[in-house]
């Protein structure tokens, strides 16, 4: 415990040092000025305390987070139901896998327009963008989860006259989960991905209407903070899933 | 011997002849942030004159206005079109307007079934393309006029997007551009109605450039807004020149039939407004974009000097040759 501590409050320090490292290059780059459109690193962040407290940097999350949780939310449930089915039942997976594949290989951004030919341009296309991008990562990741229990488990559990159900409910999900979870949180980062671009290219509204806003009147540091902001929200949100993560699945179960 | 040094001889002359032709055409990078489409044949035929007349005009088409603004403030581009105003008053960026290349042209358009008039618009949802676009300002003033307000914006990038969205029903109540304010007409002619639009006088493409390459480049550029203003004219006596031009100089080529039977209505809507100006804006535009972009809020403060956003030298150095 004793040997711990100083580790850990070293690559702190290290930490530390990498952050202010980067933002005084970002500084450099912007007074230098790399292009007269790149603000350095103090005006951003200026802007960025000037968008929170006008209410318009949280006002556009509350919009952004709508299409994101629902998505992710969407995902969560039949995402993961569909992978679990797709891992347990050759039929399901025998329909289904090609087009999780074929989804996990199109190029989205190119796919989302076509998204308001049919669902038109309010939440539900943006919903869709984010269940487009989230859902292969997490369906593939709980149905390989599932198909590579380890086979000895397996057999132990049908030595021992285990039903089916037991054999699910004991060895299989337990085992897949922390792949399945791990799906969560890649899932979560392609939301991110999703919600950004469906903002850009379908309707501007929330952090895309920021971004386009700004972009268009020229507001530069307010355009990127709000990029900035975005990127370092994602980063939270899926580093603590992270930890999460590991609390409940730690190595020795995900190991296995 | 005598034959292989008449045949350097021969090759000098030859390079020094091709160094020299080459020498004396002027590359001008022009950055579209648009798509290449019937809108830019005044463009396309202007730059294929210049051509012959050794002003060689590279057109790259950008996604958006954006981006081509970007490239000309990065300098990867000469000419940029639109009107960032609002990136030229902020970035501080010693880029100049210098020429009116066509005037705001859109048409407030709404279904009937909801709609007869401006005053049934008072707390209704409208669409317009972007947060402090043209288009917004159009409808803000629109409102002003009319002491109506909108309870909702909503931004729907893109005339034809919401074009689309106007006929499944989606939205009720935007604006759009003409070709696009056809296309609607032409599908269900009894679902929409046109709103009457006071006199909006503002550019809708103007040229902008750096004042470096415009001091530099001074007789490239005086060419090109010759050749654009001879465009203009020639347009404004007869729209179906445009249609002559197109055929006679194999401009567009694989454009859809549809397309090309919107051209000539286009052209003819767009002369009868007076879209496109005789004498590439000049003075006169730079005051009325002032206006219009400060009421729009693109700009920002009073006393807006022209001489800050527009350099007029260019232009009237190239109507001096035109008469």
């Amino acid at each position: 415990m004793n040997r711990k501590e100083p580790i850990l409050k070293r690559s702190l320090v290290w930490q530390l040092i990498s952050f202010a490292l980067f933002f005084g290059l970002w500084e450099l780059a912007g007074r230098w000025p790399v292009s007269l459109a790149f603000p350095s690193f103090s005006k951003t962040f200026l802007a960025l305390v000037r968008i929170t407290a006008d209410g318009s940097l949280p006002k556009a999350y509350l919009v952004t987070l709508q299409p994101l949780l629902i998505g992710i939310a969407l995902c969560g449930i039949a995402g993961i139901g569909f992978g679990i089915g797709m891992g347990l039942s050759r039929a399901i997976e025998w329909a289904s896998l090609p087009l999780f594949i074929i989804l996990q290989a199109a190029p989205m951004a190119a796919i989302i327009p076509l998204i308001t030919y049919i669902y038109g341009i309010g939440l539900t296309a943006k919903v869709l963008a984010v269940v487009f991008l989230a859902a292969p990562v997490v369906v593939m990741n709980s149905y390989k989860g599932i198909r590579n229990t380890n086979p000895s488990l397996i057999q132990m559990c049908r030595s021992f006259l285990g039903t089916r159900r037991q054999e699910v409910i004991k060895i299989i999900l337990p085992h897949a989960g922390a792949l399945i979870f791990a799906g969560l949180r890649l899932g979560l980062a392609m939301g991110f991905i999703g919600v950004v671009i469906a903002e850009l290219l379908i309707t501007p509204t929330g952090i895309g209407d920021l971004i386009t806003y700004h972009s268009s009147v020229a507001d530069y540091p307010e355009m990127f903070a709000t990029i900035v902001s975005i990127i370092v929200i994602a980063a939270l949100a899926i580093h603590g899933l992270e930890r999460l993560e590991q609390k409940i699945f730690p190595p020795e179960i995900r190991g296995s | 011997m005598k034959l292989r040094q008449t045949i350097v001889l021969l090759l000098v002359i030859l390079l020094s002849a091709t160094a020299a032709w080459a020498q004396q055409r002027t590359k001008i990078r022009y950055a579209l942030g648009d798509v290449v489409s019937i809108d830019e044949l005044p463009l396309l035929i202007a730059a294929e004159r210049a051509k012959a007349r050794g002003v060689d005009v590279e057109i790259t088409a950008f996604k958006s206005e954006d981006v081509a603004t970007q490239a000309v403030i990065n300098g990867q581009a000469d000419i940029g079109q639109g009107t960032p105003y609002a990136a030229l008053q902020k970035v501080g960026a010693p880029i100049r307007f210098f020429y009116q290349l066509s005037a705001l042209l859109f048409f407030p358009i709404v279904n009937k079934e909801f709609y007869k008039s401006w005053k049934d618009l008072d707390g209704q949802e409208i669409a317009v393309h972007t947060r402090g676009s043209g288009t917004e300002a159009i409808m803000n003033l629109a409102a002003k006029e009319h002491k109506i307000k909108y309870k909702n914006v909503s931004y729907v990038p893109g005339s034809q997007v919401r074009a689309l969205a106007l006929l499944k029903g989606n939205i009720k109540a935007t604006i759009l551009d003409a070709s696009n304010k056809n296309m609607v007409m032409k599908e269900q002619p009894d679902k929409f109605l046109i709103l009457p639009l006071g006199n909006v006088k503002a550019s809708d493409e103007a040229l902008f450039a750096t004042r470096e390459f415009l001091d530099k480049k001074q007789a490239g550029v005086r060419i090109f807004l010759e050749e654009l203003t001879k465009v203009n004219r020639a347009i404004n006596a007869n729209p179906n020149w445009v249609l002559e031009e197109r055929k006679k100089l194999g401009l567009l080529k694989d454009l859809p039939a549809k397309l090309e039977g919107e051209i000539l209505p286009f052209y003819r809507e767009a002369v009868q407004n007076g879209v496109f100006p005789n004498d590439g804006g000049g003075d006169s535009a730079a005051k009325n974009d002032l206006e219009f972009f400060r009421l729009s809020g693109a700009l920002k403060g009073e006393n807006l000097k022209v001489e800050d956003f527009w350099h007029l030298a260019p232009l009237k150095a190239a109507l001096a040759n035109v008469k």
